[in-house]
């Protein structure tokens, strides 16, 4: 009896495997450049009256993120071939612009990423950015990818680093769960940005397309929809408890010491002090860099094939240039100008053009979920594994809390921002930008700018 | 020519200028008339769809649809599984393209308005899958018709005649009515239609796969990775699945039974024929990735004894794939290896020549289970084209030829 359950069990863990995958390297390539900065300014400026934020964040990400799963898995098909079927070419056409603007900014960021990392270590990002931007373009057409992802996976082992980081600064624990379970809120506008820059860099558009696009090339099988699920819980589980983590570093080490305020890649670094000591930068380079490295050579190519399908284009690496012209070309595009415009922009017109494209996300993504949710709920496509009553409802109350959210962000990114009154958990000087805190990432790029010249 | 867009939204009136509603889609009957739009269907402000069949249209412009007959006389559509819609069932999904032998996306449907006896006919001429075509779906009902198509101009346009459009129908039954059949593109090479089947997804490659003959779907379905082959014998019906294993060299059938499940490749060897089966058994007892698991068992072996007129006749009555045969291999009276000749010395020698003579020399041989990369080396060193899988006693087992080499070479590249 327990030897049948046993082996039931080994059965069921073999299975879990083989199907694992799509759901977990999405929720670490989420963790990106974007991400990590994003997160640690939250624990720095704000110490644990963010930390509440994180579990709404993970069961919205996990509904989110099981639909498009099941959707891969039941129909067999791409979210941009599915929205093309069911909603005609206008709509489709409409959606890969505002998703190819949204991750060439998601792009740009990842490059201006790797130039703050590598500026901790000193070097200039004229080295780094051209050099990232050609191996990552050179790897995926020498078709070398696949063995590369599973390097990158490897190398996301680093985020240990933070919890390891946490246990060693002896932050207050019991204070840290309660602010994890007990909501705060202040009604102040430096925090609203910060808090609608966490969900924002956690829930993103191009997670649903890339992870509906794996789940059908792996070719999940119905029967095996419950692995998969399960493959989306673990993985978004995992994004957000390295989010935990390094919020709660961050606060225990950058806010504890009263400065609170990031600046460059070195300023974050300062939380992996504790456990590695004056390796600290290096650690934390190292971790910036593969993050961004991660999510740079996923996201580009990621983008050409959606687009290209959605719009009926020729696609595939498998295919040569002169048969594909339009792929080769958003793929190779992206890269480029993504990099340059990291190299050769001033800052100011780097930060608009994050800016343009973090609209362009805001704008896309109530629309990805609402087309997501008509589609889920079609019996002809989806039969028996439509969504229940109650799935629903928790569904459009993520949505529309999203929507909330983003529309929020987007109106407000237009305005400058009225003087922010300086809240308890805020000090430092404020700066006259107009978007100084909503998105991290424009700000860790004029910080780079700033140390490498 | 007109597009489909051009025509969707169209204002239609009766034959006493009375408003009917906008034109919402067309069909076409398949059991009557495959080119010919059979009706019109018209969505009226009170929402009701009503159906105006091919005799009943008076005219059809970029500007508007009239009736020859008033509107108490246009019945109201009732839905019809066995009509193909143009914009559901045709425009923005996939279809293959049997010239080009490749998946395309179908941005419009081109037409032909035809005026016939009294009546307009409208007829499909290709489906569009150009930018010309994509400008127009973006813009219409933004810009003017006349404008659009000013604008589409600058664009290359390309279509597909009708005739070389196949359309997917993943449900059998509707792909009866709709009198779906993929003859041509059975025509295709076995690898372009492997090549579209990796594009389609699985309820597709289903659909495709099940209209095949087993031999087809056989060639095509061993050009495919085997994960794919797994996932659609496990999802088609398993006489079908059965009937095209047999048909599959035995190395690639064995494969593929290795990956499936345990119970779904007994069932689909039960159902197999007996020789085939056995052979294909025989072939699962070896370890993967070894000599004996790369070998097929469909071999040409003589007597060593036999002569070159002996040996062109067992090429004659040989039941395996010709293309197969490189070499004939000669054994002695307890099945051990002898010899190797290849087809073209048996060609260019004396038809009494005792084929021993002809044998290379030595004749070089692997043993079962030696693993891939020995298989390799062998290939690489002798320049071979097959080579024979011996036992530890130098019986022969079967031949690994080189197109399989060739495989686990990109494969491990």
């Amino acid at each position: 009896m327990n030897q049948q359950r046993l082996r039931r069990l080994r059965k069921n863990l073999l299975i879990f495997l083989a199907v694992l995958g799509p759901g977990i390297i999405t929720a670490n390539v989420d963790n990106d450049a974007g991400g990590i900065l994003t997160y640690s300014q939250a624990g720095a400026s704000y110490g644990f009256s963010l930390l509440w934020t994180l579990i709404p964040i993970t069961i919205a990400l996990i509904v989110v993120q099981e639909m498009v799963a099941r959707m891969g898995v039941v129909t067999g098909k791409g979210l941009a071939d599915l929205i093309r079927e069911e909603y005609g070419f206008r709509a489709t056409f409409i959606l890969m612009g505002l998703l190819l603007a949204a991750n060439f900014s998601n792009t740009v960021a990842e490059f201006a990423g790797l130039a703050s990392g590598m500026s901790v270590l000193g070097v200039s990002r004229y080295i780094v950015v051209p050099l990232g931007a050609a191996l990552v373009w050179g790897l995926v057409v020498r078709g070398t990818y696949r063995v590369v992802e599973k390097v990158f996976l490897v190398a996301c082992l680093f985020y240990i680093a933070y919890p390891l980081s946490c246990f060693l600064a002896h932050p207050n624990w019991a204070e840290a769960l309660r602010r994890t379970v007990v909501p705060s809120f202040h009604f102040d506008y430096q925090y609203l940005y910060m808090l609608i820059g966490v969900v924002g860099t956690t829930i993103a558009p191009w997670m649903q397309f890339y992870q509906q696009a794996s789940t059908v090339e792996k070719g999940i099988k119905v029967k095996d929809l419950k692995y998969s699920r399960w493959d989306v819980i673990v993985g978004c589980t995992i994004t957000d408890a390295v989010a935990f983590f390094i919020i709660v570093a961050c606060a225990a080490t950058i806010y504890a010491s009263g400065h609170r305020d990031i600046h460059s890649g070195a300023d974050a670094a300062l939380a992996l002090r504790p456990l590695a000591g004056r390796a600290a930068g290096a650690l934390f380079a190292f971790g910036l860099c593969n993050a961004s490295l991660f999510a740079a050579s996923i996201l580009p190519l990621a983008t050409a094939y959606y687009v290209c399908e959605g719009l009926g284009l020729e696609s595939g690496l498998d295919k040569r240039l002169p048969e594909a012209p339009a792929f080769y070309s958003l793929y190779t595009g992206l890269i480029f100008l993504g990099a340059l415009t990291v190299l050769f922009l001033s800052e100011a017109k780097q930060i608009s053009i994050i800016l343009l494209s973090q609209v362009a996300n805001g704008v896309l993504l109530p629309l990805v979920l609402i087309y997501m949710l008509r589609l889920i709920n079609r019996p002809d496509l989806m039969g028996a594994h439509c969504n229940s009553r109650f799935f629903n409802y928790v569904a459009w109350i993520t949505c529309v809390v999203m929507i909330v959210l983003t529309v929020f962000l987007t109106v407000t990114s237009f305005f400058p921002q009225p003087s922010p009154r300086v809240g308890p958990a805020r000090q430092g000087p404020s700066r006259e930008a107009f978007v100084e805190d909503f998105l991290c990432a424009a700000r860790f790029l004029a910080s780079s700018a700033r140390s490498t010249h | 020519m007109i597009y489909f867009t051009e025509l969707q939204n169209l204002s239609t009136y009766d034959v006493k200028g009375d408003y009917l509603g906008q034109l919402q889609d067309l069909c076409v009957d398949p059991s009557q008339n495959g080119l010919r739009v059979a009706s019109l269907l018209v969505r009226t402000p009170k929402k009701t769809v009503l159906c105006i069949t091919h005799e009943q249209i008076q005219s059809v412009s970029v500007r508007a649809a009239q009736t020859s007959v008033p509107k108490e006389e246009v019945r109201c559509y009732a839905p019809d599984e066995g009509l193909l819609h143009i914009k559901k069932d045709v425009l923005d999904q996939q279809i293959i393209d049997v010239n080009h032998r490749k998946v395309v996306r179908v941005n419009d449907v081109d037409l032909d308005i035809v005026p016939t006896d009294g009546h307009t006919e409208l007829r499909i001429l290709a489906v569009n899958v150009g930018w010309a075509a994509a400008i127009h779906r973006l813009l219409q009902g933004l810009v003017a018709k006349h404008r659009i198509r000013m604008i589409a101009g600058l664009f290359p346009s390309k279509n597909i005649p009708w005739e070389f459009v196949n359309l997917i129908e993943p449900d059998p039954a509707r792909r009866v009515k709709l009198r779906l059949t993929y003859d041509r593109v059975a025509e295709m090479h076995p690898a372009d239609i492997a090549d579209i089947l990796e594009e389609l997804s699985r309820d597709e490659q289903k659909a495709v796969i099940e209209s095949l003959d087993e031999e087809t779907a056989a060639q095509a379905l061993s050009e495919i990775p085997t994960r794919m082959q797994v996932d659609l014998l496990e999802s088609i019906n398993p006489e079908k699945a059965a009937g095209i294993v047999e048909e599959m060299p035995p190395d690639e059938a064995a494969d593929v039974l290795q990956e499936l499940p345990p119970e779904t490749s007994a069932e689909l060897l039960n159902d197999m024929e007996k020789e085939g089966a056995e052979e294909v058994r025989e072939l699962l007892a070896f370890e993967e990735n070894t000599a004996g698991a790369l070998m097929t068992t469909e071999y040409l072996m003589v007597g060593e004894a036999a002569t070159v007129e002996g040996a062109i006749a067992a090429v004659r009555h040989f039941e395996g794939a010709p293309e197969s045969i490189q070499a004939v291999y000669l054994v002695d009276m307890t099945g051990r290896l002898t010899g190797a000749v290849p087809l073209a010395r048996i060609l260019l020698a004396e038809a009494g020549a005792p084929l021993k003579e002809l044998s290379f020399d030595p004749v070089i041989s692997i043993q079962s289970h030696e693993d891939d990369k020995a298989v390799i080396d062998l290939f690489h060193k002798y320049n071979l084209m097959s080579l024979p899988v011996v036992d530890e006693k130098g019986h022969l087992l079967g031949v690994v030829t080189a197109d399989d080499v060739l495989e686990l070479v990109v494969k491990r590249r």
